[in-house]
């Protein structure tokens, strides 16, 4: 018989393979569906290859070949600690299948350690992909010892689980203190924006630690700085020194190597011989609502549109992923604009660039793009037509066009995002002392980019729609609407605000801002219009 | 406590924080062969004691023991003597019917002479052999209820647990799920299930408990409760007194 856990892994692993619905689907759209997420997959693998490899590329050039594993393994952690907290809500606790499991002779700590084995080994090929790809680079520039390569495959498989089990247990953390609360959800989401606030400003915490151990010249204390960022992340310092000393200090490496791979296991226990303890505790408590009994009859009668984003709103502040992800940058942008408030435009652009030698003004005609990098890093039209999954019957049901359903999420999202971008670019604009025709055309370019974000969001969501989804996260997460929206949104942007500033050195701003409205309002009326043609399909 | 019975709650209580309790000192015993029926108006705290039985839902106060073994204490050795068959069933949409019973004989450690038997006997008594190379996701709810119906009887449990078993199944599905219950405790099973269908629970049930706003205000046999009168007469008669 074979163990319990490997029994329930593989479960878990073929009920979302993409290989099992392909093969026992007689739907030929999902099989086509199938088949375009593959290809998605591997274009984007082929993307982050290339990028890793560029890098070391970089890393050569600057003759620093042997900062790639500690970089590596940063990366690697990095992306593993905020896949997995913005996982945790939804794959380890109050999952859809929770009573299922829970009924069946599994210790919950099995259960608890089985979901978060398979959320690694569905991350697995993307950290494999960037670990391989530099261990590439690092074997084509740095020439070293044959054995590195076993090695460094075999720990950056380990390499990932601290990382993830920290966020994991964050996420534990969470959980057992909103499960304690009446309004658990508003809790939740309260901590995990406070946690994934934090966790950003890390990188500002460990930038100053590494600062004030006066290693400055990166080229010269490369080892130096493997060493320093290994003291402060111990599994990065570890795996490095494992790749780095296999030449000149086997047993060292071998210690190095063999101390990983058992913090990690050790780490994995303790961390779910804890969560079993009060899994079921939390679990119950997140899935259980107190009723109040205490309602007094009251109505309010909105218009269909309003109603449509109210729908959305509820749906929105209901899920605690759903709104981390979808708000995070609406909350960065609110917090942007409260520290220009406190500190100053100048002083906060300082902190950002650390210290690069800015002219004053220069930055001023990028202000709303600044702020779209945050506001629209994400949108919630992207992902809000997938979301009525299994209720899409609902809307289906209702004398209602999809042109309707369509229009009232572009404008919950515009109610979304507008207010944040009015603050932020009010907030910049007083404290960059912008003259008041500038602040009016930022203004309306923010709201171009705003409805721009809106609708060719619903663009990609529309397109892509995937009602069939077992967890919210397949699509806020993994859905191809979300990157399709994302990527090129990202890129764009930054490309725009490095444009817009070097231009406005160059020429009348005005007239930049006010091609970019122009621009901007075609292209979100183009968008619109699209999914208009959508609707009427 | 004696030797047949199957299930014994005594005093659980489950508080989700406010003054209203959603099960108040629930007692009950289910002994073998028994088909008990649970009965009682939405939100009455039917769900929340079953999820308790099964070991879904944690809890504080009371006890519940199943066959011996305290839910408590002990929740493996119940869940491998107990089926439950929740109102929804959420099965993994992508594997098919067969792949998520085999998971499920996997995980009671059923041999595969016995597990391919029992899949074979009862799937044929559901009419759905033919269906379960298919994605579960391409099923009816009833075809997923059906499917749950069979995991829970592939590991020949000692209680069955059901809540509001009869829902989306079509009348020969529900005619053969009457018909399992019966033999099961013919057997020395027992089954406990939830219903809104008085009628159903009338005809089928040897005992019933009605529960009110999280209290047992009625229990025993059938025929204690209704000396002459009609279930529905008597369910309507102590929702209004008590």
């Amino acid at each position: 018989m074979r163990n319990k856990n490997i029994i329930l892994l593989t479960a878990l692993l073929k009920s979302s393979s993409l290989w099992n619905i392909s093969k026992y689907s007689k739907d030929k759209k999902k099989r086509r569906r199938v088949i375009a997420g593959i290809i998605g997959f591997v274009f984007l693998f082929l993307m982050m290859l290339a990028y890793c490899l560029l890098a070391c590329l970089g890393f050569d050039a600057l003759g620093i070949i042997d900062t790639v594993p500690v970089t590596c393994a940063l990366l690697i952690s990095t992306i593993a600690f905020f896949f997995t907290l913005f996982k945790t809500n939804g794959y380890l606790f109050h999952f859809k299948e929770y009573d299922m499991l829970m009924a069946l002779p599994l210790r919950s700590k099995d259960v608890a350690g089985c979901k978060f084995l398979y959320m690694y080994i569905k991350s697995l090929p993307w950290y494999a992909g960037i670990s391989l790809s530099m261990m590439m680079g690092y074997g084509i520039f740095a020439h070293p010892h044959i054995a590195v390569y076993p090695v460094w495959i075999i720990l950056s498989l380990f390499v990932p689980i601290i990382p993830m089990l920290f966020a994991s247990f964050l996420g534990f953390l969470i959980a057992k203190i909103s499960s304690g609360f009446r309004k658990k959800n508003i809790i939740q989401i309260v901590l995990s924006f406070a946690v994934v606030m934090f966790s950003f400003s890390l990188r500002y915490i460990v930038e100053a630690l590494i600062r004030s151990d006066r290693v400055a010249d990166l080229a010269a204390k490369a080892s130096d700085v493997s060493e320093t960022i290994g003291t402060y992340y111990l599994p990065a310092g570890l795996f490095a020194n494992a790749i780095l000393s296999l030449n000149s200090q086997a047993l060292f490496a071998v210690f190095s190597g063999i101390l990983l791979i058992g913090l990690t296991l050790f780490l994995f226990e303790a961390v779910f011989a804890l969560v079993g303890r009060f899994y079921r505790q939390i679990n119950s408590a997140l899935s259980s609502h107190e009723k109040r009994k205490n309602f007094q009859m009251r109505v309010h009668k909105r218009g269909v549109l309003n109603t449509i984003a109210f729908k959305e709103f509820r749906r929105m502040t209901g899920s605690t992923t759903y709104f981390v992800n979808v708000a995070l940058g609406e909350i960065m942008a609110a917090i942007a604009g409260v520290a220009v408030l406190m500190l100053g435009f100048d002083r906060v652009v300082s902190i950002v660039t650390q210290g690069a030698p800015i002219p004053t003004g220069i930055l001023n005609p990028a202000i709303p793009l600044i702020l779209y990098f945050l506001i629209g890093m994400m949108t919630s039209t992207a992902v809000s037509p997938s979301l009525e999954g299994k209720n899409y019957w609902i809307m289906q049901s209702l004398p209602l066009t999809k042109k309707t359903l369509y229009r009232g999420k572009i404008l919950f999202q515009m109610y979304l995002s507008v207010p944040f971008m009015i603050f932020g670019i009010l907030c910049f604009g007083l404290f960059a002392h912008v003259a008041l025709l500038d602040m009016l055309l930022y203004l309306a370019q923010g709201v171009a980019l705003c409805a721009f974000s809106a609708t060719w969001g619903c663009v990609c969501g529309v397109k892509y729609m995937r009602l069939d989804w077992e967890n919210e996260i397949e699509v806020i997460k993994q859905g191809t609407a979300v990157p399709l929206y994302l990527l090129p949104n990202m890129f764009v942007t930054m490309g725009m605000v490095a444009l817009v500033v070097w231009l406005g050195t160059r020429m009348n701003t005005r007239l930049i801002t006010l091609a970019l409205i122009a621009v901007v309002g075609a292209l979100a009326m183009l968008s619109y219009r699209k999914v208009m043609r959508y609707a009427s399909l | 406590m004696a030797e047949n019975v199957v299930l014994d709650i005594q005093g659980y209580s489950k508080n989700y924080g406010g003054d209203n309790k959603a099960a108040d000192n629930v007692c009950l015993t289910v002994e073998a062969g028994d088909i008990y029926g649970f009965i009682g108006h939405n939100g009455a705290g039917k769900s929340t004691t079953i999820r308790a039985v099964v070991g879904v839902l944690d809890f504080t106060e009371g006890e519940i023991h199943i066959n011996g073994h305290s839910v408590k204490e002990d929740p493996i050795a119940c869940k491998r003597e107990t089926a439950y068959i929740p109102d929804n069933p959420d099965l993994y949409e992508n594997l098919t019917g067969i792949q998520y019973l085999n998971f499920i004989a996997d995980i009671f450690e059923i041999d595969t002479e016995k597990r391919k038997a029992l899949i074979q006997k009862y799937s044929d008594m559901f009419e759905i052999t033919s269906d379960l190379g298919d994605l579960i996701s391409s099923y009816s709810h009833g075809m997923k209820q059906k499917v749950a119906i069979i995991s829970a009887l592939i590991h020949e449990p000692k209680l069955m647990v059901m809540d509001e078993p009869f829902v989306g199944l079509d009348p020969k599905a529900s005619f053969t799920l009457k018909q399992i219950m019966h033999e099961m405790c013919e057997q020395g099973a027992a089954v406990f299930f939830s219903t809104h269908v008085l009628d159903v629970a009338e005809k089928l049930c040897n005992k019933v408990a009605i529960i009110k706003q999280g209290k047992i205000i009625v229990k025993g046999t059938m025929e204690e409760l209704t000396h002459g009168q009609s279930l529905e007469e008597v369910f309507l008669e102590v929702e209004d007194e008590k």
